[in-house]
Parts: C-alpha cells; sequence; structure tokens
C-alpha cells in the first residue's frame, strides 16, 4: 500500500496558519517523491471557507469535521475527531505544525492509537515502514537523529522548517461524519482570556524584535514597539519580561515558549541564555543590542551593537526609517 | 488532596556535551531535577499546604537517579516512589508513560501532576500519553493552578493567549516552569528527607503493560548542531553604530 500522509491544518480566528501550510507543502513533496497521497484534515466549527482556501496549496485530498464545539479550546473533543479521522482515513503518517494546541494532543493521540510520536521535527522524512528525521534535544544545543516504525506515525513540525509552496488543485472534499457527546467532555473550558488577535502572529512573522530584561520601563516598551512597527515585526520577549507582566506570556521565545525563524531577529537586552536562544537560533539575520560587550548573544549574532538600548534604539529607529523611505 | 507528581533525573543542559560517534556524553555528575517536575512539586506543595493533603513524588531511573527523589523529598514531598530501572535500558515517552500507568493502575489520587516537557528530550509527551492510558482528562502547560473546591482552575498557556480549564478529579495536568519558582531545600528539609518513606519497586514487579514498555521510536544517533559563526561587532558612539548597522541591514544583509 502506498503511503498516505494526512495535515492537521491549525486555524486560528479563521485564518490557516502558515506553519500548518509549511507541514503540508512538505508532504506534498513526500508524497510525490514516493508515490503517496498527501490529505489535509480541518477540524473547526466552521470549515467551508477554509476549506476551499487550502486548495491552493494541492493537498490530493480534503478532509473536514466541523461542529460547534470546537469552537471552545478542548482537547477532548479535538483528540476524538482526530482519533476519529485517523481511524476513517487510515493514514501512515500524520503531521502537525508544533504548536501549543497541537502539544496538547499529540501524545494522547499517539497513545490512543498505540503508535509511535516523534515531537517537534525540525526535518522529517519517509523510511522504510515509518519515518525518519531530526529534532533539536537539550535546550537545542544537539541534534538528535530519530526514527519510528508503524503505522500511523504521528510527527509535530517546527515552524518554519519547510517553505510554503502554492500549487492549485481541485481535491475532493469529503465531510466525516462526528458526533461529540457531552459525557465524553470531562473537561469544561472557563474562558480564553487575554488572546490577542490583532498582532503579528510570531510565528510567522518575517522580522521579530525581541525584549528582554535590559527593557526596564513604559520607555523602553515605547522603543520596542516603535522599531517593531518599522520593521512591520512581530514583537516577543525573553522569559525575564514574560514572568515580569511587561509582555504577554504567548510572546515568550525559547525552550518553553515559541521557535521563531524569521529573516530577522533583533534582541534587545537579552542576554542569550540557551533556553532563550533554543527558540530563536535558526532566525536567518541575528541582530543584538546589549551594553554589556560578553553577553553570550553576541557568540551567535551577526550584528552585535554593544551599548545602552536607550541609546542605541532611537538614533537605530531614525536610520531605519530613512532607509525605509529611501527605497 | 492527594498529588502524584511523577519526576525526572535529566543531565543539566548547561553542562557541557560532547558527541563521540553518535553517543552523548555528559558529565554524570550533572544531573538535576527536571526544572518543570520542579515546578510542579511546588505548585503541589503550595496546594497542600493551603488546602491539607499529601504529596508523593515518582522517578523511573536507575540506582543513581534516588538522590533526585531525595531533592523532591527535602522540598517538602511527603513519600517518594523510586520505580528502579537499569541503566543501560532505554525508554522513550510512551514507554514511560506505559510504566506510569501500570503504576498508577490501582493508586487513589486527585491529580498526577508532571512537567510539560523533559529539559533534556524536550518531548513533552509523557503527560498526556499516561492521561490517555489511564483514560483521565488532563490539561497541559499549566502556569497556574488554584483549588476550586473538588476541582482544579488551571490556567494554561495557548498559542494565542491563556485559557482557564476547570479540571474535575481525579484528572492529569503538566506544568510549564514559568508558574513559580521551586523552593530551594533547607537543611532541616534535607535532613528530614532522609527519613521519609521511599518504596522502591522492580518494573517487573507492575503489571503486564509494564514489562512490555521499551521504545516506539530510535535514536539513531546524536550529531552536532552547526554553530552560528559569530559576525561583527560594534562598539563607539551609539549613533555612528546605530547608522552603521541599519545600512548593513539593508545592503548586505538584504532583510530590510
Ligand atoms: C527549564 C527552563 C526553561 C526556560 N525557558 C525559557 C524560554 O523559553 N525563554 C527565555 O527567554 N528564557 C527561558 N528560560 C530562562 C533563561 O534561562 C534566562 O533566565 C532568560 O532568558 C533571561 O532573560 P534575559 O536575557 O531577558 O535576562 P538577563 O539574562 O537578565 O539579561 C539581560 C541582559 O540585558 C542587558 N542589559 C541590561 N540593561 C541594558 C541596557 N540598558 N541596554 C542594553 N542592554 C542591557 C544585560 O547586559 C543582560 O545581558 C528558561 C529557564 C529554564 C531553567
Amino acid at each position: 500500500m502506498s503511503t498516505q500522509l494526512l495535515t492537521y491544518i491549525s486555524v486560528n480566528d479563521g485564518k490557516i496558519k502558515r506553519s500548518s501550510l509549511e507541514v503540508l507543502s512538505r508532504c506534498n513533496q513526500l508524497a510525490e517523491k514516493h508515490g503517496g497521497t498527501s490529505a489535509a484534515i480541518v477540524i473547526s466549527d466552521s470549515v467551508s471557507g477554509i476549506a476551499d482556501e487550502l486548495k491552493q496549496y494541492g493537498p490530493s485530498a480534503i478532509y473536514t469535521i466541523e461542529d460547534p464545539i470546537f469552537k471552545n479550546h478542548l482537547n477532548t473533543p479535538l483528540l476524538r475527531a482526530m482519533s476519529k479521522a485517523v481511524e476513517e482515513i487510515q493514514p501512515s503518517v500524520v503531521a502537525f505544525a508544533s504548536t501549543e494546541g497541537s502539544k496538547d494532543i499529540l501524545g494522547a493521540l499517539a497513545a490512543n492509537k498505540k503508535a509511535a510520536a516523534l515531537p517537534d521535527m525540525s526535518e522529517f522524512e519517509l523510511s522504510d515502514g515509518g519515518v525518519k528525521g531530526k529534532r533539536p534535544v537539550m535546550a537545542s544545543k544537539i541534534i538528535s537523529a530519530v526514527e519510528a516504525t508503524g503505522s500511523p506515525v504521528f510527527i509535530s513540525v517546527r515552524s518554519g522548517s519547510y517553505d510554503v509552496a502554492e500549487n492549485e488543485t481541485n481535491p475532493e472534499i469529503t465531510s466525516i461524519p462526528f458526533s461529540f457527546s457531552d459525557d465524553d467532555l470531562k473537561i469544561t473550558l472557563r474562558e480564553i482570556i487575554s488572546a490577542s488577535s490583532d498582532r503579528i502572529d510570531l510565528n510567522e512573522a518575517e522580522a521579530v524584535v525581541a525584549a528582554g530584561r535590559g527593557v526596564k520601563d513604559e520607555e523602553g516598551r515605547e522603543l520596542i514597539s516603535e522599531l517593531a512597527s518599522v520593521l512591520n515585526a512581530g514583537i516577543g520577549a525573553s522569559r525575564a519580561l514574560t514572568e515580569a507582566g511587561a509582555y504577554d506570556p504567548s510572546l515568550q521565545i525559547g525552550q518553553t515558549g515559541k521557535v521563531v525563524s524569521p529573516q530577522l531577529y533583533i534582541g534587545v537586552g537579552i542576554s542569550g541564555a540557551i533556553q532563550h536562544v533554543a527558540g530563536m537560533a535558526n532566525s536567518k539575520v541575528v541582530v543584538a543590542i546589549n551594553k554589556d560587550p560578553d553577553a553570550p548573544i553576541f557568540d551567535i549574532a551577526d550584528y552585535g551593537l554593544v551599548g545602552d538600548l536607550y541609546k542605541v534604539l532611537p538614533p537605530f529607529i531614525e536610520e531605519l526609517k530613512k532607509v525605509k523611505s529611501e527605497k | 488532596m492527594k498529588f502524584y507528581v511523577c519526576i525526572k533525573q535529566v543531565p543539566d543542559v548547561n553542562a557541557p556535551l560532547q558527541i563521540k560517534e553518535g553517543h552523548l556524553i555528559q558529565d554524570s555528575d550533572r544531573n538535576i531535577l527536571n526544572a518543570y517536575d520542579a515546578s510542579a512539586v511546588e505548585e503541589a506543595l503550595v496546594l497542600t499546604e493551603k488546602h491539607g493533603g499529601e504529596v508523593e513524588v515518582v522517578l523511573i531511573g536507575s540506582e543513581k537517579a534516588k538522590e533526585t527523589l531525595r531533592k523532591a523529598l527535602a522540598m517538602g514531598a511527603h513519600k517518594g516512589t523510586h520505580i528502579l530501572s537499569d541503566a543501560d535500558e532505554t525508554y522513550d515517552s510512551y514507554g514511560y508513560a506505559q510504566i506510569l500507568a501500570a503504576f498508577f493502575k490501582d493508586k487513589e489520587y486527585d491529580y498526577i501532576s508532571c512537567g510539560k516537557q523533559s529539559q533534556d528530550t524536550d518531548a513533552g509527551l509523557t503527560g498526556s500519553m499516561l492521561a490517555e492510558m489511564l483514560n483521565l482528562p488532563y490539561t497541559t502547560n499549566a502556569v497556574g493552578l488554584v483549588a476550586n473546591g473538588e476541582s482544579l482552575v488551571v490556567k494554561r498557556q495557548g498559542d494565542t493567549g491563556q485559557e482557564m480549564i476547570e479540571l474535575p478529579s481525579p484528572g492529569l495536568v503538566t506544568c510549564s516552569n514559568d508558574m513559580n519558582d521551586p523552593r530551594i531545600p533547607s537543611l532541616k528539609g534535607i535532613m528530614q528527607s532522609k527519613r521519609k518513606p521511599v518504596d522502591t519497586i522492580a518494573i517487573s514487579d507492575l503489571s503486564g503493560s509494564a514489562s512490555e514498555a521499551g521504545a516506539k521510536t530510535t535514536i539513531l544517533a546524536y550529531e552536532e548542531k552547526p554553530e552560528r559563526e559569530p559576525g561583527k561587532k560594534f562598539e563607539g558612539e551609539p549613533e555612528d553604530i546605530a547608522r552603521e548597522v541599519a545600512r548593513l541591514l539593508d545592503t548586505e544583509a538584504n532583510v530590510i
């Protein structure tokens, strides 16, 4: 039997996450190379527009599961829905973008299917009877080459590992019947707090400005916002600042937080502790601003500015504005 | 409230690491209590100190890993179970979850908690695998826990914001280390920990599924990560270095 790859398409606020399309694009490539199929699945309270939009990205089939229950971020319904989908579709590989949402169910889903899971892969390939690939370990200091056999194998893939390729197809859209009984609902959602949808999604941002403990006050945060706005960048933070309440915890970059892989990362007042670096080391160009010339972040920065951020940022912002306006 | 906290001994990721012929060589004297597990222990201690109850820590590991179990007892956990494994046996998240599931099968508790991931593998699978094997409701990536009568209100960090979830008992929660600063054991705590009860069980003493536990995934090799080369460092007057780097980002790095 040929290999069936299935990509879970994560949707936020009615928008498909780029990280999911990256994974789908990679699965399409592998299906082509190995002569299998690459399907996508959307699970949401409203799927129609999303399924149509997905056609642009070349899946060989699109599956949907629609139910109002998915409006609430609960793991049990999603777990049951994915479990049902896997039974119906019988894929040999199920791939997710590595997000907090998918991390929440990956293990449980694998246990449910008595199957192997390889989380947070930075690259993956089909192998004889399974999947092999690489994943960063030890706070991303080391790469581990791993393999899992059996069917299905569940994986999640770090954002920025692959490029999105457009390739319009006309796949069939199949709706999988699903009903969720409230008896299965062992967890009740109370509320979602501080979900902000208007800002640039860090995982998907082309440029990221990250603030660290050196950013001490409102004036510093203003400078960060200005810098981000000039560059149309997403704002992130080190744990020192999310913990202090200066930035929303969802903006934390690092081993515990988000993994970003923008074209440009600017770390401002960040020392470069390995747990932070674990989340940004794959940025294409790294700029660091720090007053300590021996800060470890300078060891990985392409451009290191040694100086007080309160003195360096104002002229830096001005210069960037000038460069931009000359274009 | 009866809490079981699953803990793991991990190599300190700050210690020097070496790879020899695909194997990871690490200084075995620099093993620590997984930081995420330490936060889970701390949180369970705070809750039981406030509302009454007991914290029991469970660790799977070789003889040497006992020091880590003692550390959690010195922090204040009441009891420990050491599921003794051979230093040569290797388990992945699935294997650990299977062993733990066999251990918990006949236990009574309000909550099991774990770290959200282990600092060395960063896999983050064991907790939710265990929950599914035990058919328990669960929440991952907790950044706050509050007792609310019979249930726990868990604040979890989601992709775009925080979510408040009511987790009924018995349930399982995995903890981030963003939620607290785990206490450092006092001298008194360390002395007391020596008298605290520790059960040692062999994996073969647990029910069937545990003795079959192994790994569904294989580590083929460890590889050096290509290091980022340090680039240029600019020192001098803020205006000068700011101007220079802004221009270089445009003309040399082509990122703006
Ligand atoms: C298990 C675990 C997981 C973790 N996960 C994460 C994670 O996901 N993300 C994360 O970020 N951290 C994480 N950490 C914490 C991490 O180890 C560091 O403590 C944290 O990243 C430090 O943040 P910082 O660089 O902002 O602060 P600091 O290390 O305090 O550095 C501040 C820097 O700012 C500079 N500075 C101060 N004032 C100025 C000024 N006026 N101008 C210019 N520079 C200035 C200083 O020279 C210093 O280098 C984790 C830790 C553990 C143990």
